[in-house]
């Protein structure tokens, strides 16, 4: 039986070795690339991490490129617009600076689909705690709210009245907080009986 | 108000991750002592709370976003260290599953909400206890979001003077001050009116179940 748990917590302890080893690497590609100021390297970099990314290369392309559109554009085309009427446009700065953007945004969506974030953070026990409850928590409110919106839709035929709305809101809010304490109190106590309170 | 990833130089982000990391582990060490059953789960609600408040966002064009922050609630009911901690949380959540924000500006970004901000609403509700809840609350939760707005809109407004090339073509954020401050802080007073609103209301929530533990 010991040797079974002794081999079991080896397990564990590699699996958030492995994590944290990911991490350390992903940390050190995000400073270096902060540190290029070659468009042409960025883009050698980033067809480069395109290709290791393996058969999930492109829907990490799409939700990056979907994260990043809207800032970068109003970014890009605010500089596009002052720096052309000041007379000081240079197309290789929004090159550099989208490029670089869409690098350390698909390094962050593949770094977070292979690794788990919670064995990373397993060396922090407030964070790792925190992070525990904090995910839970927020897939709570996400069933909570898509329960909800079902709800009020399949109840109003006709597009609801702004009163209606506010008292569905107000509703909404309060079994939010309360069903989210419930559930994280029920992990709480969870926690506390594996010792995660113990020192 | 998140500065996305990218638009800030090695200059400015690595100093400031030197300094969160004194103030994560100055925080981390009071919460440790403060955390128990009954605070966890209360803490974790309105860390999640603030974590879906903070994805609603627009972007604004002086390259930062606006969305209502959810900070100064965590730091009035639970105080400065807890919220700096759980807010550092819910920003790096948010970077690496939504891409708001990003991992190189996550110091910065953390040390302007989470602990000036915070730190803030406590300083101003302190302040004002005598004029009532919901004036000292609703003051307290606009000035959380005004003033990491402002310190939001000088990290970025700096970035020309601080990194530039040999021309003097911007490396990282291309705008300078006379474009930020305007641009972060004007929507972010109506912004900040909306913080005040919610934090009042979920005030209430907080105080009527005995949560407040400062």
């Amino acid at each position: 039986m010991n040797s079974v748990k002794k081999t079991a917590q080896t397990v564990v302890s590699r699996q958030w070795l492995a994590a944290r080893g990911w991490l350390l690497l992903y940390l050190a590609g995000v400073v270096a690339i902060t540190f290029i100021h070659y468009p042409a390297a960025l883009a050698v970099l980033l067809v480069g991490v395109l290709a290791a990314a393996g058969m999930e290369r492109w829907r990490y392309l799409r939700r990056t490129v979907l994260a990043i559109l809207m800032f970068n554009l109003t970014v890009s085309v605010g500089y596009a617009i002052v720096a052309l009427w000041q007379g000081v446009f240079v197309a290789d700065y929004l090159l550099l600076v989208n490029l670089r953007v869409l690098l350390l945004m698909y390094l962050g969506f593949w770094f977070i689909a292979r690794v788990s974030l919670l064995d990373a953070l397993a060396g922090w026990p407030t964070a790792s705690l925190l992070a525990t409850l904090a995910i839970s928590q927020i897939k709570t409110f996400e069933r909570i709210l898509s329960d909800f919106r079902a709800a009020f839709e399949s109840r109003n035929l006709a597009r609801p009245r702004w009163l209606d709305r506010s008292r569905h809101a107000a509703a909404l809010t309060q079994t939010l907080l309360d069903k989210s304490l419930a559930a994280s109190s029920e992990v709480t106590l969870a926690m506390r009986s594996r010792g995660a309170f113990d020192d | 108000m998140h500065i996305p990833d990218g638009f800030l130089s090695p200059q400015t982000y690595l100093p400031a991750y030197a300094v969160a990391a004194g103030a994560w582990a100055w925080a981390a060490k009071g919460l440790r002592a403060q955390l128990d059953e009954t605070m966890v789960p209360r803490l974790a609600v309105l860390t999640a709370l603030s974590y879906v408040l903070g994805i609603i966002m627009v972007p604004i064009p002086g390259g930062t976003s606006g969305h209502v922050l959810g900070v100064a609630i965590l730091a009035l009911a639970f105080g400065v260290r807890a919220a700096f901690v759980a807010y550092s949380l819910v920003l790096l959540l948010q970077s690496l599953l939504f891409g708001a924000g990003g991992i190189t500006s996550l110091a910065v970004n953390a040390l302007a909400m989470g602990l000036i901000g915070a730190g803030a609403a406590v300083a101003v509700r302190k302040l004002l206890a005598r004029f009532g809840d919901t004036a000292s609350i609703a003051i307290a939760a606009w000035v959380s979001v005004m003033l990491p707005g402002i310190i939001v809109a000088l990290v970025l407004g700096m970035q020309p003077l601080i990194a530039q090339n040999a021309e003097g073509t911007p490396l990282f954020f291309p705008f300078g001050l006379s474009i930020t401050l305007p641009a972060v802080l004007i929507p972010h007073i109506f912004i900040g009116i909306g913080e005040a609103v919610l934090t009042v209301l979920v005030w209430r929530y907080v105080r009527a179940r005995n949560w407040v533990t400062i």
